[in-house]
């Protein structure tokens, strides 16, 4: 089910209804229906595979619990690799099994021998790669001793399930999530306008920006061949804002959301654009997966690896960018792409000595200094360099695309409906000035400090209208079910 | 500074965890570049902006220098405070 869809528009109000007004007064009952609701939000998709969910969530559930009893360290380890090994076997086969087989052969028939392919007929299951994540570092954290095992089932399964951050993050950790199901929520207008404040602006992103950024970006990425330079280069930077419009709109929808129903998630997005250099980027962008691979990837391999010297911290963040690219899907193009950013941040570490820039951009000031403008506009070309091989369905395409930049002519863009792509670019800037505006804010609509209804009146409306103006006429997934 | 090194001295006294802080002070200054640092049992790497993941592991290194000592990977992963890195270093040096 997606979230800019007629059948989320039915099922929201229904779930909200029933959790506020039906099962308010019983905790379990209110959790029971979020596990139903959630099932049932999933299951839209393709019910077959609610049986992964469920299952990863007996198997963690059980964990959990043996590992409270067991006091064995070895017993204690088998049981965590258990749960590594089921969770990351269902997203292995599911997600990898062609990509690995086919490399298989292509290796040996790079030495001569041949092998008659077998490759499956496999559906990704939406999602996969985030509840996976998300139950993982459960049990990690149960076994690190630094999470209480839960003995409430239905809260464990509402946590691994619950809808709105379920097929696309954020990514929780059960540290944060999981006690919130064992306390009561109280329904409260500010927490819940607040909702409504960030599922709006996450719809204008996914809907006005991404969605219409997306039709320029196919229509340039699929005909390069027919295109200059500026205009190819042009269609990255569609590309940019699509794949953030997408992933922070949604992230936005999903923490909004969450909140109708009195939970609160991580921040997911904090203005990446305005990253003054590749490492602030990685703060800013993506943060829950970030931080994930930080503390289940990199740190315990920079640990193991801390008496290499310089060697050790090298290869550990090298090799956690090559998993992060590797998580979002199974193609070399985005192997290449966390190559890349893992490039960029070591080069950076060595420029900068390992110091990202302090506080958040034009700290003090109201626009920022022409030496972070510099920064930001560097930072932004590298990231977008990058996207060339997330965007393109193999490594000879984007190395074609790079060639068609470098050697076509350089005149103005020139491809169909530019008048239409001037307004989005005009959108573009928008956005960019009201999350520049917005930037020490948790959420970019928390209009707070505006005490004028009217003037807050007036931002909802217009965005409501751009909604409406600028609906996509095509109906556009979001890019991250794909992962 | 040179910290003592008689092994008699370990003792997780108060006097021993407030020798150890001023120490790690002066690792800390040194590794994240910032002389206004001042630790306390309570301090966590949220409280101090440099205090990053990749800083953290070089924070480890010098303090296994310093003391001569080597955590094990569990512990170091186990650590949610200054308090708690302190507890750590007296476990070692008793």
């Amino acid at each position: 089910m997606l979230f800019h869809s007629l059948d989320f528009a039915i099922f929201l109000p229904i779930v909200f209804f029933l959790y506020w007004f039906v099962a308010k007064k019983n905790l379990k009952l209110q959790n029971a229906l979020i596990v139903t609701a959630s099932y049932v939000f999933y299951g839209w998709w393709d019910w077959r595979f609610l049986s992964l969910i469920i299952f990863s969530t007996l198997v963690d559930y059980s964990i959990g619990r043996r590992l409270k009893n067991e006091e064995k360290q070895s017993t204690r380890k088998i049981l965590m690799w258990t749960s590594i090994i089921v969770n990351l076997g269902f997203l292995g086969f599911f997600k990898y099994y062609n990509f690995f087989l086919d490399n298989f052969i292509a290796a040996f028939s790079f030495f001569g021998q041949e092998i008659q392919p077998n490759t499956l007929n496999i559906i990704l299951p939406v999602g996969i790669s985030f509840y996976t994540f998300q139950t993982l570092s459960y049990t990690i954290d149960v076994y690190r001793n630094k999470l209480e095992p839960t003995e409430d089932f239905i809260a464990f399964s509402a946590f691994v399930c619950f809808f709105p951050q379920l097929v696309a993050g954020p990514i929780e950790r059960a540290s944060n999530l999981l006690p919130q199901f064992y306390k009561k929520r109280i329904f409260t207008y500010e927490k819940s306008a607040d909702g409504m404040r960030q599922i709006l602006w996450g719809l204008f992103k996914k809907v006005v920006i991404a969605d219409n950024c997306a039709e320029y970006a196919n229509l340039i990425f699929n005909n390069y061949g027919d295109y200059n330079g500026p205009t190819l280069i042009l269609g990255v930077i569609f590309f940019a804002f699509q794949v953030y419009g997408d992933f922070s709109g949604y992230s936005d929808i999903a923490i909004g959301t969450s909140k109708l129903f009195g939970f609160n998630l991580m921040q997911n997005f904090a203005t990446p654009y305005f990253s003054r250099n590749i490492m602030e980027f990685w703060k800013r962008w993506h943060i829950s997966l970030t931080s994930w691979l930080t503390d289940y990837v990199f740190t315990p391999l920079a640990i193991n690896y801390r008496h290499w010297g310089t060697m050790g911290i090298v290869s550990s963040i090298f090799f956690t960018f090559l998993i992060s690219g590797l998580w979002h899907g199974a193609n070399w193009t985005f192997i290449v792409w966390g190559a890349l950013h893992g490039l960029y941040f070591l080069i950076t570490i060595l420029f900068t000595r390992g110091k990202t820039p302090k506080g958040i951009v034009g700290q003090n000031s109201v626009l920022p200094s022409l030496k972070e403008i510099g920064q930001i506009v560097l930072t932004f070309l590298l990231v977008c360099f990058s996207y060339i091989f997330f965007r393109v369905d193999s490594l000879s395409h984007g190395f074609a695309f790079i060639s068609r930049v470098c050697k076509s002519d350089w005149n103005f863009p020139d491809f169909e409906g530019r008048l239409l792509a001037l307004q989005i670019i005009i959108l573009i800037v928008f956005l960019l000035f009201v999350e520049y505006a917005q930037r020490n804010y948790d959420f970019t609509l928390d209009l707070s400090r505006f005490r004028s209804k009217s003037v807050r009146l007036v931002v909802y409306i217009s965005l409501v209208l751009l909604i409406i103006i600028y609906w996509p006429s095509k109906e556009q997934v979001f890019v991250y079910f794909q992962f | 500074m040179n910290f003592p090194t008689n092994k008699h001295l370990f003792k997780n006294s108060k006097m021993t965890r407030d020798l150890i802080k001023v120490e790690l002070d002066i690792v800390f200054r040194d590794v994240l570049d910032d002389d206004s640092i001042s630790l306390s049992d309570s301090t966590v790497a949220e409280d101090i902006e440099e205090w990053d993941s990749i800083n953290h592991i070089q924070l480890v290194v010098q303090i296994e220098k310093r003391y001569k000592i080597r955590f094990k990977a569990a512990e170091i992963q186990s650590w949610e405070n200054i308090g708690e890195i302190i507890d750590s270093i007296i476990r070692k040096l008793e």
